[in-house]
């Protein structure tokens, strides 16, 4: 019954790509897609509250596990619930053109995702984490006539799956050690190769969840429309890999460089994301670089030792940064384009900006919205971790303010003077499925009502920490701190031109990332691709072509003596190892009389194939065939 | 009835080859239902196989030949054969019925094929050492004529050095089949009593020769780097189904006689010598994957994945006999996904090369960098290609993957560094096929182009064919790999 859940929305999609709605494509299209979603929810939210089990052999020794604890449940309701919206967005807004196929495949991802996240065992772990990969590249690559899309595209692939290699290999030693791939039977695991498989999920998860220095592959993702961007940062792909750090936390915390590795990696793209993001010129890049921010505030309280927490930050995360997708998408193409310094839609779409409002300051963090709520349940446990650890956090969430402000103001601040013309603003779907999200991230707010704590700790099965006062009073000074430096930039005018100065351009592009990317990895291993076709065209196969030639000369000579010699030559050995088997078979040795017998028999149906390939260079084969005799002759002498 | 599947084609071929005024469609209608036989048969063969039997062997058929020599005609299946003679009738049948020009000699064209099936199904069918030698050696006939007669390009040069170059390596087969037949007693070349008189063991540096001519000769067929330079010209100038059943069957015997010959008769010096063959393995793995990333030819390119693909296949099995004893369960992952590997690679790549076909049928050109943008003519082909490519690039839910997924656990328990490295080849391989699809199908639509013709019906149902297996293979593997651990249990414990 379980597997119910990754499989409805893995067959609605197939089955929604597929359909070609006569007419009222959209409405069809929109509709059938909350449905599947809204189905894939109801199951959801059954497993989340039964905590059912389920298998399937897949292989002798090997069953396919799905289970569901208190994180899962959380997570596997959380997809589609943010996926709804989001598709029913897609069918309204994208152009008509494959619009099957993008509705369709983000169902599908949706399914995918689901089978990451109530995957028991690593090999279904695997399975989902390659699917939700593989589906990215398809919606990535949407628009596939420009040429840019599918290699951003393969790029988002190519990193992404390169992490998923630390998946493998954390299967391939999880097995050797203890026998099993079941999440129930990582704990038998001790010697290297607990440390091979801790860090092969680690791994993975760096780069599923876009952390330094895999970072750069989300900015290749922007290549995609705008709703899978929405989808792919909030609940699927990218939360992939902050999900299995919790989901596994209690076995991956067996090694003593768990909790500073993660920590450190959370960290520094926390921080790093927040430089990148504040001088992001182009709107999605901005929400990229946070997203990547936002996803190492996860891994720091996930490091820190409180699951609890960093997924609480995934929950709300998913509902702020989906709306801001949204808007960004409504902005690009009321806008015209995606640079933020010629957007400013306030006046022309108050609605909008006023949903969008509420998605940025979440993520600024201000209160009561709820991405300040679960900002400073990180923030506690970074600081029950190690004060600095704490101050840290804060400096990154100061940075957040400053971006998220400098994002509305740009995207969604009245315009200044004149209005210009601007590209189409379209339909009226797009403000309900940004404020359905909006209403979410708003009602999530009530978490700081009293009670709140009590009801998250509840749901997530684990005591969320409650901060020191000193902590929430400085985080909020940060906070407000980041706004107005946001809003002060902006009344000078000098908001806009941020990162469009070619030492700034650099920092905004991942700190240089993709550039040393493609100069340390991508081309020499071109390079060394290249190489080595022309090695093994000219090298290698050259060898072989040498002693060919040799052959050639060689039979050449004989040939020109007279073919007839060496075709002499083969029948005269035939007859040879027949009158030495005569010889032998009379001596009674009747193993031996056999073997030459059967030799001088292939000997003989040989040089009758041999006469039958007349294509002119048949003298090839006679000099292998009398070359093999020789040996073989020599062989059977040496060996009686 | 296996002799059935053996030579009902070979009937058939021997009718084509005699019959006088056959048209083109008639050969080809008569060449699909003869190679219809085969299939069911192995269909048959299929439910009737147990797979909780015990014997070495199963469905054997039997007949004297030679006795004073000990040679016999003997065949049957074991749980590596079924899977490799099944997949063996499907590749033939979907070959035969893609549309090709056939340079207006039906006749010969669809008779060679339907002999290269029969030696074909009787090698992997074949239960005594001459018999298979015997059929090793006719395969190069047939491919060879196939290739020199109706490929394109230097189709004679290709198909000179394709024969030399695998004929050479099967006369170092034949002298150690020879030696290891000398070593019975009985003087005998039955595969199942030399299996269990393991004659050689113990006999140090004679076997280790012995060895070396076995896996040189079935080597080179493999193809293993760096004796692997024949395929690609074979390949490129091969006519599609020709290349299809080069990559799909032929290059299957290397492997298949690896496990069946060097790995089930020598166990004890297999196992001495096993290590050396995975690092070859793994060499072939990393290179054949990073040579085709640097092709820009379309055929050049699918050829050598060939390369890095079986060399997961020959990880596997040196995995699989690396140990006389322990870690059984993993090495009988490493063989299984050795064998499924065999398969999946069969189909897969078979697909590919006829897709390959379909693309010289249609531009002459197999120049990656002159297509682009074909996914709006040619939707069907697109699909086609794209459930292709992820199969072989490892995407769970296709063939490949549990195929490899297989071979790396199972390789992992015993060599751990080398199977870390050869996971390495599955990020290339995503690179070089994610990037083949770029460059045929997306982006802009090169002029020339516009107006591609899409599957005809005829190649959307062969592809759909071999391509449904893969899925199935992917979504289903139980049905496939518990034929395959009946044999594989055999294989893994103590001699």
């Amino acid at each position: 019954m379980l597997w119910a859940l990754p499989l409805t929305p893995l067959a609605a999609g197939l089955a929604i790509w597929r359909t070609r709605p006569p007419r009222r494509e959209r409405l069809t299209l929109g509709t059938a897609g909350a449905l599947a979603l809204l189905v894939t929810a109801g199951i959801a939210a059954w497993a989340a509250w039964t905590h059912p089990g389920a298998g399937y052999g897949w292989a002798p020794g090997v069953t396919l596990l799905l289970g569901v604890d208190d994180v899962a449940g959380v997570v596997a309701l959380l997809v589609p619930l943010v996926a709804a919206p989001i598709v029913v967005y897609a069918a309204a807004h994208e152009r008509r053109r494959g619009l099957a196929r993008l509705v369709g495949l983000l169902v599908v991802f949706v399914g995918a995702m689901e089978l990451l996240v109530v995957a028991e065992d690593l090999l279904t772990l695997l399975i989902g984490w390659e699917l939700v990969g593989a589906v990215s590249w398809g919606l990535i690559a949407h628009e596939w006539r420009q040429a840019d899309r599918p290699r951003a595209a393969a790029h988002a692939f190519n990193t992404t799956r390169f992490g998923d290699l630390g998946l493998f290999l954390a299967a391939m030693s999880a097995f050797a050690g203890a026998g099993s791939l079941g999440y129930a039977d990582l704990g038998g695991l001790d010697g290297p190769l607990l440390h091979v498989t801790v860090g092969g999920v680690v791994l993975a998860a760096a780069a599923k969840s876009a952390q330094v220095p895999f970072s750069p592959w989300l900015f290749s993702a922007m290549g995609g429309p705008t709703p899978v961007s929405a989808l792919l940062h909030a609940a699927t792909m990218v939360a992939a890999g902050a999900y299995i750090l919790a989901r596994l936390h209690s076995f991956l915390d067996l090694v003593s460089w768990f909790a500073p590795v993660v920590v450190g990696l959370g960290l520094a793209t926390a921080l790093a994301g927040g430089v990148v993001a504040c001088l992001q010129p182009h709107a999605k890049k901005l929400l990229a670089a946070s997203t990547s921010a936002h996803y190492g505030l996860m891994f720091v309280a996930v490091g820190a030792g409180s699951t609890a927490a960093g997924i609480a930050h995934l929950v709300t995360h998913a509902a702020f940064k989906s709306l801001l997708f949204l808007a960004a998408g409504v902005a690009i193409t009321a806008g015209g384009g995606e640079l933020l310094g010629r957007m400013r839609l306030g006046s022309r779409l108050p609605v909008v900006a006023a949903l969008t409002a509420v998605g940025s300051l979440a993520l600024a963090g201000v209160p009561p919205l709820s991405g300040a709520w679960t900002k400073e349940v990180v923030l506690a446990a970074a600081g029950e971790y190690a004060p600095w650890l704490g101050m840290l956090v804060v400096a990154a969430g100061g940075l957040s303010a400053f971006y998220a402000a400098r994002f509305q103001l740009l995207a969604y601040g009245p315009m200044p003077g004149d209005a210009r013309d601007h590209g189409p603003t379209r339909g009226a779907v797009e403000p309900w499925a940004l404020g359905v999200l909006a209403l979410a991230v708003a009602g999530l707010g009530a978490l700081w009502l009293p009670g709140g704590h009590e009801l998250a700790s509840h749901l997530l099965g684990e005591e969320l920490p409650t901060g020191a006062t000193w902590e929430l009073v400085a985080s909020l000074a940060l906070v407000g701190a980041g706004v107005y430096a946001a809003v002060n930039a902006d009344r000078g005018e000098r908001l806009a031109t941020l990162g469009l100065s070619p030492r700034s351009a650099g920092v905004a592009d991942w700190l240089g990332l993709p550039v040393l990317a493609r100069a340390a990895v991508v081309g020499p291993t071109l390079g060394l691709c290249a190489a080595l076709a022309r090695f093994d065209d000219r090298v290698v196969d050259a060898g072989v072509r040498g002693a060919a030639g040799l052959g050639g000369v060689v039979s050449a000579g004989l040939a020109r003596a007279d073919d007839r010699v060496v075709d002499a030559g083969v029948r005269g050995t035939a007859r040879l190892a027949s009158a030495v088997s005569r010889l032998l078979s009379t001596a009674g040795e009747l193993g031996f009389d056999g073997l030459v017998r059967g030799l001088a028999g292939g000997i003989a149906a040989t040089a009758r194939d041999s006469r039958r390939l007349q294509t002119g260079m048949t003298h090839h084969y006679y000099v292998l065939v009398a070359c093999g005799l020789v040996a073989l002759v020599a062989a059977t002498a040496i060996w009686r | 009835m296996l002799t059935a599947a053996i030579f009902v084609p070979l009937a058939g071929a021997v009718a084509l080859a005699v019959g006088r005024g056959w048209r083109e469609t008639t050969a080809r209608v008569f060449a699909i239902a003869v190679t219809a036989v085969p299939l069911a048969l192995m269909v048959a063969a299929w439910l009737r196989f147990d797979t909780g039997g015990t014997a070495l062997f199963q469905l054997v058929e039997e007949a004297a030949w030679i006795p004073t020599l000990g040679v016999g005609y003997r065949v049957g299946v074991d749980g590596i054969a079924l899977p490799l003679a099944a997949v063996t009738a499907l590749v033939f049948i979907a070959s035969v019925a893609y549309p090709v020009d056939t340079k207006d000699r039906p006749r010969q064209y669809y008779a060679w094929l339907l002999f290269l099936e029969c030696v074909s199904l009787g090698l992997f069918l074949a239960l005594d050492l001459l018999l298979f030698y015997v059929f090793f050696d006719l395969s190069l006939v047939g491919m060879y004529f196939l290739i020199g007669e109706w490929g394109h390009g230097q189709a004679r040069a290709a198909a000179l050095k394709f024969f030399l170059f695998t004929f050479a390596g099967s006369l170092t087969m034949l002298l150690a089949i020879l030696a290891l037949y000398l070593a019975t007693d009985p003087l005998t070349f039955d595969m199942a009593t030399i299996i269990r008189q393991q004659p050689l063991a113990g006999e140090g540096a004679r076997a280790g020769l012995v060895l070396l001519g076995l896996v040189v000769g079935l080597g080179v067929k493999t193809p293993l780097v760096p004796v692997h330079t024949w395929l690609p010209p074979a390949h490129v100038d091969a006519p599609a189904p020709a290349s299809a059943i080069l990559a799909g069957v032929l290059l299957k015997m290397g492997t298949y006689g690896l496990i069946r010959l060097p790995f089930a008769m020598m166990r004890e010096t297999f196992q001495r010598y096993a290590g050396v063959l995975a690092v070859v393995a793994v060499v072939s793995i990393l290179y054949g994957a990073l040579v085709a990333l640097g092709q820009a030819n379309l055929k050049r390119r699918i050829a050598y994945t060939s390369v890095n693909h079986m060399g997961y296949t020959v990880l596997g099995v040196a995995a699989a006999g690396a140990l006389l004893s322990g870690e059984e369960a993993a090495r009988g992952f490493a063989i299984a996904g050795a064998t499924v590997e065999m398969v999946a690679h069969g189909l897969i790549t078979g697909a590919l090369f006829l897709i390959c076909g379909s693309f010289w049928q249609r531009g002459h050109e197999y120049d990656l960098d002159a297509y682009g943008g074909l996914a709006s003519e040619a939707p069907s082909l697109t699909g086609a290609t794209v459930v292709a490519a992820f199969a072989s690039l490892g995407l769970p839910g296709l063939a490949g993957f549990v195929a490899e997924f297989q071979i790396f656990v199972g390789a992992f328990a015993v060599y751990p560094v080398l199977a870390g490295l050869a996971l390495l080849g599955v990020l290339v391989t995503a690179a070089l096929f994610l990037q083949l699809l770029q460059k045929l199908f997306l982006g802009e639509l090169p002029a020339r182009w516009s107006g591609f013709r899409d599957l005809a019906p005829a190649e959307a149902a062969a592809l759909a064919g071999m391509l449904a297996f893969v899925v199935i293979i992917g979504v289903y593997p139980r049905w496939l790999l518990d034929v395959i651990a009946s044999a594989g249990a055999l294989l893994v414990e103590a001699p």
